[in-house]
């Protein structure tokens, strides 16, 4: 890590200016891409992740950290198609149909994309039939689903049995979150996992796929 | 000449001066004419229209400021609730102050467990008995989402628990303008018909459009029947401070006003002269984690803010909160910031107090928080009493007979004491003030366990007047039709 000190020093301070900088620098001198990546930008947001469990630093700290590397990863992407990197994982996230809240799903997506997964956002009120075309469309590993009034919890089940219908269920981890919903309630409606929050939501993440 | 009566000053809380308030205001007005907001509903965005707001993409509105100086004309200044047996309960107007419960607790504290649990219809039950047997709880909310009944009509039964099992007003929740119609037929069954319930409104909406300036279809739907009804409604927005809002209170609260004073010009363009309960809920996103909380001194700060800018601006009455915690059990944290808030609304003349009783932000109903808070409430409504002073109060009569009075003499034995102490003083039921000693040998036990106690005396001894058989199957009836 010591390699990219002053990029993930920068990543974890939040100054995008010095890591866009940093990571423009590191690209000239012929770094590796992959490196860059898991060795500087996703070791300082997973430092990042545990300042934040700890207590240390706040949500908007976090989520400049977070903004810090999606600005550093501008430069890293087209470069990244190219070697075909690995990443954490892909993950298609949105509130449920009927719904219009997003504060809690947007941060979900933003602590995910910080911990290295590729998101992709329907945003909100998504039909089951949405969240079915783009799950065959990026073939995520996890489909996200976010509600917040309890009336729109049951287009949750509705879209798992979209899923089961368009025979692609086992292939993706349903995860579910939201004020109304519950763990007990993931179980019912045969969700794979519930978060409680957007931190624990990159964590049960990480345990679906079986990664650190 | 009989002597001048001495006026007794009621302690008053200001947080805002005249230039605060007007900038705060100011500032709503602009965001309605330059930002502008998104309105989803056709009839709403035609009434808009029609009464001369500007329309850019669609249903993105700006609203000119002389539509809001006119909704805030025709809405009513004092909002009278009944009970439901038809008899005044909550003139809301000018200062006056009522306490109730919240709605839609996820989870509440089983009252033989203490365990937290999914709410069931029971739940509602129990809260609504137990408001309507404590004196200082004006009002009842649902405080559960009960996970026993069809959750397309979950509010439907919500609200028919609610009137089984209390006769105070009631404040409610609905999905959209399906169910509401449904809970409004249920209302004036036990109103007596819809021209009774119209004369003497034991209910008040309470819904939500989205922070920032976001006002959905089934929102709209519920301003617009309510509006037509006359049955009271309020419309705050999830306008928190870091989350739905800016993280700075004066931009939370000229934001939140914004999107109240939408629902204020939207609801009088429906029916002018209808009921609105003015006021954001303006607390604070957690910036750790990430919570709307329900203990944040912000919240009663904007809140008296508020009141305020309702003496200087508004003159409508107004919503609030109090009660209520983060704290996850009733510990020390939840009645601290149980006391803080319920003090301060008292103090800076908020009208309408719900979420008393609540724990976890909100996420948990407790029928002892209710219970404490009950008291909280008359601990501080005596305090808001201030103090009277007159010959009585002065009581220089009784100093005379006992500073001249023999060996024994002693004020606890005076008459003037035996006449007065009752209120003189505040006479804590709950707060423990006995010696160490009795304490501990009833068996050191401490508020959550007197509270728990107390609740339990209430379900089992408090009756609550039954609704007429007629209402009661009229009830049943549109619940089989759910």
């Amino acid at each position: 890590m010591s390699e990219f000190k002053a990029l993930t020093e920068a990543v974890l301070k939040g100054d995008i200016d010095k890591a866009v900088a940093e990571t423009q620098k590191a690209l000239d001198a012929g770094k590796n891409v992959q490196a860059i990546l898991d060795e500087s930008l996703i070791a300082a947001m997973g430092e990042v992740g545990d300042r934040y469990s700890k207590g240390i630093i706040f949500v908007p700290q976090m989520l400049r950290s977070a903004k810090t590397m999606k600005e550093c990863m501008k430069l890293l992407e087209p470069l990244l198609k190219e070697a075909a990197v690995t990443t954490k994982g892909k993950v298609l996230i949105g509130t449920v149909k009927g719904d219009l809240h997003d504060i809690g799903k947007n941060l979900v997506s933003m602590m995910m994309e910080g911990a290295g997964f590729v998101i992709t956002d329907l945003g909100v009120d998504v039909p089951p039939e949405k969240f079915v075309q783009k799950a065959q469309e990026v073939e995520p590993d996890i489909v996200a689903m976010s509600a917040l009034l309890s009336t729109t919890m049951p287009s949750m089940p509705q879209t798992i049995k979209a899923l089961e219908e368009a025979g692609i269920r086992n292939k993706v981890k349903v995860m579910i979150g939201g004020a109304p919903v519950t763990a007990k309630y993931a179980q019912e409606i045969k969700a794979d996992c519930y978060a409680a929050d957007a931190g624990s939501a990159v964590n049960e993440a990480k345990k679906l796929l079986g990664i650190s | 000449m009989k002597p001048i009566k001495i006026p007794t000053l009621q302690p008053r809380l200001h947080v805002l001066n005249h230039e605060q308030a007007l900038a705060i205001h100011t500032a709503a007005l602009e965001i309605l004419e330059k930002t502008g907001f998104k309105m989803e509903h056709p009839r709403a965005l035609e009434l808009l229209v029609d009464a001369g707001c500007k329309v850019s993409n669609g249903d993105r509105v700006k609203l000119p400021s002389h539509l809001v100086e006119k909704a805030l004309r025709s809405a009513p200044k004092q909002i009278d609730l009944y009970n439901q047996l038809g008899n005044k309960a909550m003139p809301l107007v000018n200062g006056n102050c009522f306490y109730g419960t919240g709605s839609d607790a996820t989870f509440t504290l089983d009252l033989e467990t203490g365990q937290r649990r999914r709410t069931v219809l029971s739940d509602v039950a129990n809260f609504a008995k137990l408001v309507d047997g404590l004196e200082n709880i004006a009002f009842n909310m649902s405080m559960a989402n009960p996970e026993d009944v069809p959750i397309e009509d979950i509010y439907v039964f919500v609200f028919a628990e609610m009137v089984k099992n209390t006769n105070k007003p009631v404040v409610f929740i609905a999905d959209r303008g399906r169910d509401i119609a449904k809970i409004y037929e249920i209302a004036c069954l036990v109103a007596g018909g819809e021209k009774k319930l119209q004369e003497r409104p034991f209910l008040l909406n309470y819904s939500e459009a989205i922070s920032p300036l976001r006002f959905p279809v089934y929102v709209m739907e519920k301003l617009i029947f309510c509006a037509e009804k006359r049955v009271p409604i309020c419309l705050p927005s999830g306008s928190n401070a870091g989350g739905g809002a800016p993280v700075t209170l004066a931009g939370a609260m000229a934001l939140g006003i914004a999107e109240n004073l939408v629902g204020l010009v939207v609801h009088q363009l429906v029916a002018e002269g209808a009921p609105f309960l003015f006021g954001p809920n303006v607390s604070v996103l957690d910036m750790k984690s990430t919570v709307v909380s329900y203990g944040a001194p912000e919240w009663s700060l904007t809140q008296a803010a508020l009141a305020d800018m309702r003496d200087e601006i508004y003159g409508l009455p107004i919503w609030a909160y109090a009660g209520a915690s983060d704290a996850k059990v009733m510990d020390a944290q939840a009645g601290a910031e149980a006391m803080f808030s319920i003090v301060t609304a008292l103090l800076s003349r908020s009208n309408l107090m719900h979420d008393v009783g609540f724990l976890e932000y909100g996420n948990t109903s407790s029928l002892e928080m209710v219970t404490m808070s009950n008291e909280l409430v008359a601990m501080s409504r005596f305090f808001f009493e201030g103090i009277p002073v007159n010959e009585e109060t002065l009581a220089l009569e009784a100093i005379e007979r006992v500073a001249k009075g023999g060996p024994g003499s002693i004020f606890l034995m005076d008459d003037h004491t035996y006449e007065h102490f009752r209120q003189a003083q505040f006479l804590p039921k709950l707060l423990d003030r006995s010696r160490y000693d009795p304490w501990r040998e009833a068996g050191a036990i401490d508020i959550y366990t007197r509270c728990n106690s107390e609740v339990k005396r209430i379900l089992a001894e408090h009756v609550v007047e039954a609704k007429p058989d007629d209402v009661l199957k009229g009830i049943d009836r549109i619940l089989q039709r759910s």
